[in-house]
């Protein structure tokens, strides 16, 4: 019987400074076996961690067809884990479990045009359908991200955004800008109120859950059907299997179930959103 | 003393050669399964212990794995051979959802093999009338749908009747000279008519019933000991402990509470469960949606230990009957 428990290591290969508190951090299994049969989809999250210091789920922000060589994780300075993690150099080694969770479902957006929101941190988990749509894996034929955070030392991928604005309609909105910024300012829903909306898109939103509720108004108001609407939750957890209990949320379990759940499935769930 | 109290403390006494035995004995005026070390002490009544058999079959704490320097060991163990004695039906229930639970935990698979159940009940002198699972088709609704080795009913007669559950159990009635048993063949966990009905509408009900105002009431009177979830034999969540020193770390798997206020804190603070009533609310979700979505049993096998641990006297049976009330 397989040990589900029982972490892998991962090697450090590139770290990179992503926003004040974020790194950008690419992994490769220290087995090259592990690293070839890897796999996972977009949307779905590794348990990362270090001796002595637990482990913490964080979505898988490079794309899976790159899966057989690396993978990447955003990992922001939040806790004790988090914070070691942001100490990691080249070389260092990771305790890792994954991928977990369900992932996005490609299917169900199929040739949909596609709608990508995303607040703060929870825009990681929006980076491997943007680059499988700007390497051309994705069959939607338009794609708009739009990327609400607190300011500019908080914006993620920034070295990205010249190729999201040639391909993408990409908005970015600050709440609490510096002076020298000349973009929007306020919160992600002004973006989704000033652009078009086809109704039938895709959207997937990601973000801090005061976000969610908001946003998902806006959506409906712009006739975006409950079930075209896919939300990434966080929650504490353990297992990954969903015996734990810490993720649960009404009959479902965010690691097993989720983090991807559709608007439709969540709207009656207390506490769910 | 009654020939069938004789055979039971001849069959503990031999068991207890081979055995660590496990069984109901009583501790002042409280029954308590706890180790036994003399087979006259374990109490055949057939009433409901304070404390469930998860202590046994789910430790409050245990070793996942260590790592000195860059080597990890896992701690997936083997446990001596141990016999948990005179498991009434409604605990057998709770081990047949545990076993589900666990099906894929090698540390809790290692464990069950290595474990002996013998389930036991006396419908004598008034367990029959009040668990009211002592049908005629007992074997069929019940015993059909658990798992254990051997199974001994007290029957009307003040006899006793013996099943086997298991190669294990045959052999060990075949070892003590029993050979008057009825082989019970597993027909999975859920009875072939479908899940429970009532369960399954119940489900419904709650799930979308925080509004009710017992939920409130709860908020007001529940003090988030978290007593119930201690000693209910379905209430199985757990934290992964760290120890904090990177020359020699390691993690343990240890019991956790859906009342402990850190139980769904995420790093930054914010905690889902962050009332009462979203705790107990979601504590019977646990038993009354999530687990018969998961595996179409009821996740409350209704022995009543909460109920009775409650300090402020918070009846489940009370509780689901209001629920139930709901349109």
């Amino acid at each position: 019987m397989i040990n589900v428990y029982k972490p892998k290591l991962a090697v450090v290969v590139a770290v990179s400074q992503e926003s004040i508190d974020t790194k950008l951090i690419r992994f490769r299994f220290k087995e090259l076996k592990d690293q070839k049969k890897f796999d996972f989809l977009a949307g779905q999250f590794m348990q990362i961690g270090l001796a002595g210091y637990g482990e913490c789920p964080i979505s898988i922000c490079s794309s899976p067809f790159y899966a057989a060589k690396y993978f990447e994780l955003a990992i922001r300075d939040v806790g004790q884990l988090t914070h070691q993690l942001n100490q990691l150099q080249v070389g260092d080694e990771v305790y890792v479990r994954g991928p977990f969770g369900n992932g996005f479902d490609l299917g169900a957006i199929g040739a949909k045009n596609l709608i990508l929101i995303g607040g703060g941190c929870g825009f990681v988990p929006l980076r491997p359908l943007i680059v499988d749509f700007m390497e051309g894996r994705l069959k939607t034929p338009k794609l708009q991200i739009f990327y609400g955070c607190q300011n500019e030392n908080t914006l993620l991928f920034k070295q990205e955004y010249a190729k999201w604005n040639r391909q993408a309609e990409f908005g970015i909105i600050l709440d609490l800008p510096s002076a020298k910024w000349k973009g929007e300012k306020g919160l992600v829903t002004e973006l989704i109120k000033k652009h078009e909306i086809n109704s039938d898109s895709a959207v997937v939103l990601v973000g801090p859950p005061i976000m969610y509720k908001f946003v998902i108004k806006e959506l409906l108001n712009k006739k975006v059907k409950p079930e075209n609407i896919w939300l990434s939750l966080e929650r504490k957890m353990y297992c990954g299997h969903g015996v734990c209990q810490h993720c649960a949320i009404g009959r479902y379990y965010v690691c097993k179930d989720g983090p991807v759940f559709s608007y439709a499935q969540l709207k009656d769930i207390p506490n769910a959103i | 003393m009654l020939k069938s109290d004789v055979i039971l403390q001849r069959l503990a006494e031999t068991w207890l050669k081979d055995y660590f035995i496990y069984a109901p004995t009583k501790s002042g005026s409280v029954l308590r399964i706890q180790e036994i070390q003399d087979f006259r002490a374990i109490d055949w009544s057939g009433s409901m212990p304070a404390n469930s058999w998860k202590e046994i079959i789910i430790p409050a704490r245990e070793r996942i794995f260590d790592i000195t320097g860059d080597k990890l060991q896992t701690t997936a163990g083997q446990q001596p051979l141990t016999l948990c004695l005179g498991v009434n039906v409604l605990d057998l229930k709770a081990l047949m959802l545990l076993d589900l639970v666990f099906s894929n935990d090698v540390y809790y698979q290692n464990r069950r093999a290595n474990l002996l159940i013998v389930g036991y009940s006396s419908d004598w002198p008034h367990d029959y009338q009040k668990l009211k699972v002592f049908s005629h088709n007992f074997e069929a609704d019940v015993l059909e749908h658990v798992p254990f080795d051997v199974f001994i009913a007290r029957i009307k007669n003040n006899k006793l009747k013996f099943y086997s559950g298991s190669e294990k159990g045959r052999k060990l009635l075949e070892t003590n000279g029993i050979k008057d048993f009825t082989n019970i063949k597993f027909a999975g966990a859920v009875a072939e008519s479908g899940p429970d009905k009532r369960m399954m509408g119940l489900q419904t009900k709650l799930e979308n019933s925080l509004k009710h105002s017992l939920w409130s009431t709860l908020d007001d009177i529940c003090l988030a000991c978290g007593k119930c979830s201690n000693v209910c034999p379905t209430c199985f969540c757990f934290d992964f402990v760290d120890k904090i020193d990177p020359n020699d770390a390691r993690r343990d798997r240890v019991r956790s509470s859906c009342f402990y206020n850190d139980f769904s804190k995420l790093a930054g603070g914010f905690k889902e469960l962050a009332t009462i009533k979203k705790k107990i609310f979601f504590w019977y979700e646990h038993k009354f949606v999530r687990i018969p979505h998961q595996y179409n049993l009821p996740g409350c096998v209704s022995c009543g230990r909460c109920s009775k641990v409650c300090p402020v006297g918070i009846d489940i049976f009370k509780n689901i009957a209001k629920l139930s009330k709901i349109k």
